[in-house]
């Protein structure tokens, strides 16, 4: 049976309409992957060697276990952003004779194929079978290499969890942040360290090795939990809320725009009126925390802000990126009734760029506390907005037209994860490198903050110039609107 | 003459579906679309609303081609199927969109939708539900209302009386027949009710495998003729 599945998803990805892209993508995404695994390789094979040479003077099993948590907490971190969850729209199925628990077994397994998976076992074995081996005897090596791929068994259900409970309830992923946000202070201050963590336990493993066990355990439980969770919604229709009283909604405060304000009520109320947008502007908010990772004091020192760039670049435009790397698509299940409707497709394309403004607004007012920890911060991230309102929102909108696929509101969230993975991120490449364009040149002879200055001008020009990319998006909207309107109509 | 077909030609994948050299309408006709499945009835009526590209041929509303300009958006008013309602809001919502397209006020809409009273059978306002919430029947109501709503020259319907609760079928009829009184809407509608077809429309047009096979002005053997036709069809 679960053959079947697999060549059913065989043919829907071969048979998908967006085919050339998402090849594309795979092909991208295989190479990167590929590349990982051979750093990966090396490091494994290197770790005795690597740690000796970064950290001389510290014990080479002291830091081994203190990295083991610490690349889980990380690996998980990871997990929650790009590993895709298991796709089958088993809809299809249901009413068939086959078991439900054969469709919960295929959507557990086929989640285990993942590259997340692989990477730990490459990085920690070789050290496990060959310098714990050779010091504390093979049952305490067999142990760690238990606990290893019990943690990343853990790791796998557990992310897929906690997906799975946040694409249905808001509250959950309020939940999620709040306890990833605490984790990552408590970290950043040294109050609750994860490697001193790490370290204590794997400790005790050396001493009582059959502990190990106690990890294999955390993972069936999680296995479990998972099977049971998709066991008992299986039923799509129990995803959805009891039904309650709609009441009809206007926004005053956009009358003033006119048709265009008409417009972007009508995206308002899609976006908070389906738990897949919701969940979509909720994500990118985590990014908000991205400051986190990137902002760093002694690269503030020493003004290297390459990747802080970056990071300002994809925060303050996470909303544009996105939401907005669906657009049209959101819209696709009426997009034959706007065509037919006597609408002006001008007012149409600036409601997205006042929507793309406005959330890009919003967030970074929301992040530009970081600049307390240096005003040069604050300087990167206003070029980085000037820039995602200028230009960024032109480059998402102009590959939009280009994006044939609707977005399928229509069901619940919790089987229904099409588009939200690493692929969609290859298509934003050109969205995050032009910024580099601006910047590197500046960046290269020693002026980094020239380039700030000069990636806000560029995006300062594209914002006077937005009345000419309004019209060739909207010129680019009309040519395509055929190919999008037969793209949306396959739903 | 409001609409003129010029031509017309629609493949996929190497089949015609649509294949009409010319065709008139005239301002005030209301035509019936019959065919079976795969006749070319909702591709054709596609084409007449520039939502799809045809390989051959041309549209034209008003003497324009439909492909080049937005003109005709002004007075045609259409609903196909449920791609051209906006699930996630409400029916008065929905009006007030469509409306708002037209530049009609809110006060213009209300008065207008009084009008449909009968038609919703109260099922439809105040309902407290979102479209994609209410049943199939009363999608299509809400889709019939918001085209009727535009007060256009020109209605196109596709298979308007499909899904529709007998007492709606027969009210709508009624509604479709009041248009005509003044002879200035031009309706085109689609059904497999041959009953209902010839009871409203005053021409027939037949399609089959895109082709116009017969274009009768309705009499009293009209809707004879086309039970004939259909039930001598040989399986091909």
């Amino acid at each position: 049976m679960i053959n079947v599945f697999l060549n059913h998803q065989w043919k829907a990805f071969w048979r998908s309409r967006n085919k050339g892209a998402s090849i594309a993508a795979q092909v991208f995404l295989g190479i990167a992957i590929l590349y990982l695994l051979v750093l990966a390789l090396a490091v494994g094979f290197g770790m005795e060697l690597l740690i000796g040479k970064v950290l001389p003077e510290k014990d080479v099993f002291y830091v081994f276990n203190g990295i083991i948590l610490y690349y889980f907490a990380v690996d998980f971190l990871m997990r929650l952003q790009l590993q895709e969850l298991p796709t089958l729209s088993i809809v299809p199925y249901l009413h068939l004779n086959i078991p439900k628990q054969k469709i919960v077994s295929y959507l557990n397994i086929r989640c285990l194929f993942s590259v997340f998976n692989l990477l730990p076992l490459i990085i920690f074995i070789p050290f496990c079978s060959t310098a714990i081996a050779d010091v504390y005897g093979p049952l305490v090596s067999t142990m760690y290499i238990l606990a290893i791929v019990s943690l990343c068994i853990f790791n796998n259900y557990t992310a897929m969890y906690t997906k799975r409970l946040t694409t249905i309830s808001v509250k959950a992923i309020f939940l999620v942040v709040i306890i990833i946000v605490c984790i990552a202070l408590l970290e950043y201050y040294s109050i609750l360290s994860i490697t001193a963590l790490s370290n204590r336990i794997f400790s005790l493993i050396d001493n009582y090795p059959l502990l190990g066990f106690a990890f294999l355990v955390a993972a069936i439980a999680m296995f479990r939990l998972n099977s049971i969770y998709l066991r008992q919604n299986m039923y799509t229709e129990e995803l959805e809320s009891a039904p309650v009283k709609r009441t009809s909604t206007d926004y005053p405060f956009l009358d003033r725009f006119g048709a265009v304000g008409v417009f972007l009520a009508l995206e308002l109320k899609l976006i908070l009126r389906h738990k897949r947008s919701r969940s979509a502007i909720v994500m990118s908010l985590f990014f908000m925390l991205y400051g986190f990772l990137f902002y760093k004091q002694e690269l503030l020192a020493r003004d290297e802000i390459h990747m802080m760039i970056f990071a300002a670049i994809f925060m303050t435009g996470s909303t544009i990126s996105i939401y907005g790397q669906f657009m049209f698509g959101w819209q696709g299940a009426y997009f034959d009734g706007l065509l037919a409707n006597p609408m002006n497709l001008k007012d149409f394309i600036k409601a997205k760029f006042l929507l793309f403004t406005c959330s890009a607004t919003i967030v970074t007012l929301a992040i530009s506390l970081y600049g307390f920890i240096s005003w040069k911060i604050l300087a990167i991230q206003i070029a980085a907005y000037l820039y995602n309102i200028g230009l960024g929102s032109v480059i998402v909108l102009y590959f939009a037209t280009r994006n044939t696929k609707a977005v399928d509101l229509s069901k619940g969230a919790t089987f229904n994860y099409q588009g939200v993975s690493a692929t969609q991120f290859i298509l934003l490449i050109p969205y995050l490198l032009i910024p580099y364009i601006f910047y590197l040149p500046f960046a290269i002879t020693g002026n980094p903050y020239r380039g700030v200055a000069c990636l806000a001008l560029a995006g300062l020009i594209g914002l006077v110039a937005r009345g000419y990319f309004v019209s060739f998006i909207t010129n680019e909207l009309y040519k395509k609107r055929y190919k999008l309107a037969e793209g949306y109509r396959e739903r | 003459m409001i609409l003129e077909i010029k031509d017309l030609k629609k493949n996929y994948a190497g089949k015609t579906v649509v294949d009409i050299s010319h065709l008139e309408i005239n301002a005030g006709e209301t035509i019936g679309l019959v065919g079976n499945n795969g006749a070319g009835k909702t591709t054709l009526f596609r084409m007449l609303l520039d939502l799809i590209r045809p390989d051959h041929g041309q549209v034209l509303s008003k003497e324009k081609n439909v492909a080049g300009s937005d003109k005709w958006k002004s007075y045609t008013a259409s609903y196909l199927d449920d791609g051209f309602l906006i699930d996630y809001l409400t029916a008065e919502e929905y009006f007030s969109f469509i409306g708002s397209l037209h530049n009609f006020s809110s006060e213009y809409i209300t008065s207008h939708l009084v009008k449909f009273e009968e038609f919703f059978n109260s099922e439809i306002l105040d309902k407290g539900k979102y479209i994609r919430d209410f049943s199939k029947g009363n999608q299509t109501k809400i889709g019939i209302a918001a085209a009727l709503l535009q007060n256009p020259e020109m209605l196109i319907l596709d298979e308007p009386f499909a899904n529709l609760d007998p007492t709606t079928q027969i009210r709508l009829k009624t509604l479709i027949k009041s248009l005509k009184e003044n002879n200035t809407v031009t309706t085109i509608i689609s059904s497999h009710d041959l009953n209902h077809v010839t009871d409203v429309c005053d021409r027939i047009i037949l399609l089959e495998k895109g082709l116009i096979i017969k274009d009768l002005n309705k009499d009293e053997n009209t809707l004879n003729e086309l039970e004939t036709y259909f039930s001598d069809k040989t399986i091909v």
